[in-house]
């Protein structure tokens, strides 16, 4: 009795577990047996990215007829990195994905999952092919090796209300951290509803990646683009930090910023300034089309210290690239390396990224060549942004990036915005904090 | 011979949920019990096991201490509200003349909802500028920043998880109500008892079995608290409305640390059990105390 419902429970749980092994994916792409090698390319979760992909795909596949590249978009559930990730742990992840960031990078390199790409015998005539030596050269990580080929590098720029400025008497918007504040007084005196930072909610928010687009783009403008940390070591400029808190510390005390939760504030015109990123005009021409660059906003470089130039101002660079995973078969990786040389190659594919996402492609000739100087023309907002690219200085490498950025806001800079903190105390507070991580 | 054949019978027909919870609940526990002890990633070919360290860590860190406590916020507020509000609401629904089934329908309908699509609604609903803010503003000169603020923060959460469950909470409840006899009520009545006794003494003291329950799954929704705190405060300000969910989330998902997260689940599962099961005692002797049960 005893054994025979045991051996049912058997049954019924191997049979069960048979259909859920059944419903498992199988394979993740490689050689075919009539000779077909499958590329499997995760792109990012932007209708005008996947298109961009998917038309290189077709192409590539008139050139190259053994190789089928299968384009799909990373899904972001809960998040494109923990896609990733899951991918990775259940063995299904693709041979290549693009939109990584260097930080995560630091992450997937650091668990042994991509491939050294300096390693592959193509990466030496991609980097030639595509001018892009110059560019790379400080996506090199703490390890000597280059894991992500950058596609695109965003120097963040900050928009500014020319309109509202001209009501409180400025032509131009403020360059350094005095005018600014001078412009704050002005600005309250006339509006006390509006606000000079109107970023909204995210300031006060101590989710790592916002750090990026707040504290990074000043601390790399006041610091001449120090580097924050290095391999395992902080070796930010104290200075030039405790200047950055400081600065956000005063327009704090003068009422100048919005760190509450807020619909579209620059847009509509509660905040004078924020940092705007190329992806946001097409959203603007649908949104938001009485904004017209040069008419109502403008783009400049993030503000500096008084005894800075602004006119060379550093600024964080929202730049992303792609990789290609260790766990792939060799053929799909190999097959890889010759689709990307392939579409590097040719200057139009860049171009025609350009046109297509607005995002500045990661090349070292991009205000020479004629297919980018014709897309500027057509779309003078993106010219800053290919004018600033050397400007850009991208995310830390650091395995730890979340963390460490995640302390940023949690010691210093969402305190300094709260006016929980001084900027001297939030500083040391922060960086004991991230010396401990990294130990 | 026919108990045997009902035993092979029963285990069959047992068998969809015993396989449904051996590989989604007793695997994953498992799993997680064995991750929490080492320091993998999911992805690193090689792994160490770490001993107790990760429990160690989780114990200081300020992002765990505060999901401990933010749960038992979380309770204080939204339990007696969501009780209160479904306990009203079915007591009005109950007092209907005819539509009971449409009008319940319609307080059950925000449990369906998305909790991502409520949250957003909110935001906009609470943004700086919003018609309520600037009204508040320009009438009041009131500028509250609703969701930077600890306590309105822990509020306005609390509040949409009571609109979501109340409808939910108070079907359980009209039921309770409708299994009600009476002509207890209509004894009372000619006893002339007030609204306020016929409350506290007859239907409070029959309806236990239904608040109990009700009880019950309201104090279990504050250990499960995520997608309205991951919308709308992103465990902030400072913690304040960093729940248990939101701090495994942030560890597992973004940090990439499957082994501290595990670690962090089965201290959360720990906490969870150990709290559900004292109040289901306090809860059994307090209706023995009145004699209710």
């Amino acid at each position: 009795m005893k054994k025979s419902r045991y051996s049912l429970l058997v049954a019924v749980t191997l049979l069960g577990g048979t259909m859920l092994t059944a419903c498992g994916s199988g394979g993740n792409g490689g050689q075919s047996a009539n000779g077909v090698t499958t590329i499997e390319f995760w792109a990012a979760p932007n209708p005008s990215q996947q298109a961009f992909w998917q038309e290189m795909a077709k192409e590539y596949a008139t050139v190259n007829p053994d190789v089928k590249v299968n384009v799909s978009a990373i899904k972001e559930s809960p998040s494109s990195e923990a896609s990733i990730q899951a991918a990775i742990a259940g063995g299904n992840a693709p041979t290549i994905a693009e939109n990584i960031n260097r930080g995560f990078a630091a992450q997937l390199s650091n668990s042994k999952a991509l491939v050294a790409l300096d390693d592959l015998p193509q990466f030496k005539e991609i980097v030639e092919s595509r001018n892009m030596t110059e560019t790379i050269a400080p996506w090199e990580f703490a390890d000597g090796h280059q894991y992500v080929l950058p596609i695109y590098s965003n120097p963040m720029l900050i928009g500014w209300r020319t309109d509202i400025l001209k009501e409180i008497g400025y032509n131009e918007p403020p360059k350094t951290y005095s005018e600014v504040l001078d412009a704050t007084k002005k600005l309250k005196a006339k509006y006390p509803d509006k606000y000079m930072w109107g970023k909204g909610a995210d300031l006060a928010d101590p989710t790592a990646w916002k750090r990026w687009f707040d504290f990074f783009l000043l601390y790399n403008a006041a610091s001449d683009g120090n580097k924050f940390i290095e391999g395992q070591k902080f070796v930010a400029d104290d200075k030039a930090g405790v200047e950055t808190l400081t600065f956000v510390d005063d327009l704090r005390k003068a009422n100048g910023i919005l760190s509450q939760n807020a619909t579209d504030p620059f847009e509509n015109g509660v905040g004078v300034f924020t940092d705007i990123g190329p992806w946001t005009f097409d959203l603007w021409k649908t949104k938001y089309p009485e904004l017209k660059y040069g008419e109502n906003y403008t783009l400049t470089l993030p503000p500096v210290p008084d005894d800075m130039d602004p006119a060379n101002a550093k600024t964080y660079a929202d730049a992303k690239g792609l990789v290609i995973f260790n766990s792939a078969p060799e053929a799909s990786k190999e097959a890889a390396a010759e689709f990307l040389k392939w579409v590097y190659s040719d200057e139009n594919h860049d171009v025609a990224w350009f046109k297509q996402t607005n995002l500045p492609p990661a090349r070292d000739d991009l205000n020479e060549l004629e297919g980018f100087k014709q897309i500027l023309a057509e779309k003078p907002e993106l010219a800053p942004y290919a004018a600033a690219v050397s400007k850009g200085v991208p995310a830390m490498d650091n395995p730890k990036f979340n963390e460490l950025q995640t302390l940023i806001g949690q010691e210093a800079f969402t305190k300094v915005i709260r006016g929980q903190i001084d900027p001297q105390t939030g500083w040391n507070n922060m960086k004991k904090a991230i010396e401990g991580e990294l130990q | 011979m026919i108990n045997k054949q009902n035993n092979k019978l029963g285990w069959l027909f047992a068998s969809p949920y015993i396989i449904f919870g051996l590989v989604f609940f007793l695997g994953p526990l498992l799993w997680s019990l064995y991750l929490s002890f080492t320091n993998w990633d999911l992805i690193a070919p090689t792994y160490d096991f770490v001993g107790m360290d990760n429990f160690k860590k989780a114990m200081h860190a300020p992002g765990v201490q505060a999901s401990f406590w933010v749960t038992y916020k979380f309770m204080m507020l939204f339990v007696p509200l969501v009780i209160v509000m479904s306990l009203g609401v079915a007591l009005v629904i109950q007092g209907l003349p005819k539509f009971k089934s449409v009008y319940l329908i319609g307080f059950f309908l925000p449990y369906l909802s998305s909790g991502v699509v409520a949250s957003l609604i909110v935001q906009g609903f609470l943004s700086y500028n919003s018609p309520v803010n600037e009204f508040l503003r320009k009438t009041f000169g009131l500028n509250i920043d609703w969701l930077g603020t600890p306590l309105s923060a822990l509020f306005i959460v609390g509040l949409i998880l009571a609109w979501k469950f109340t409808g939910y909470y108070a079907l359980i409840l009209t039921s309770g109500l409708e299994s009600i006899d009476k002509e207890v009520y209509e004894a009372a009545a000619i006893d002339g008892v007030t609204q306020g006794q016929r409350f506290w003494k007859i239907t409070l003291p029959l309806l236990y079995p239904a608040l109990y329950t009700t009880l019950i799954l309201a104090f279990g929704v504050t250990f499960g608290i995520f997608t309205e705190v991951y919308q709308l405060t992103g465990g902030g300000p400072n913690f304040a409305t960093n729940t248990w969910q939101m701090e495994i989330f942030n560890q597992a998902f973004t940090n990439l640390q499957a082994g501290y997260a595990s670690a962090i689940a089965i201290m959360a599962s720990i906490v969870t059990f150990i709290s559900i099961f004292v109040i289901r005692k306090l809860l059994e002797s307090w209706g023995k105390r009145n004699g209710w049960v």
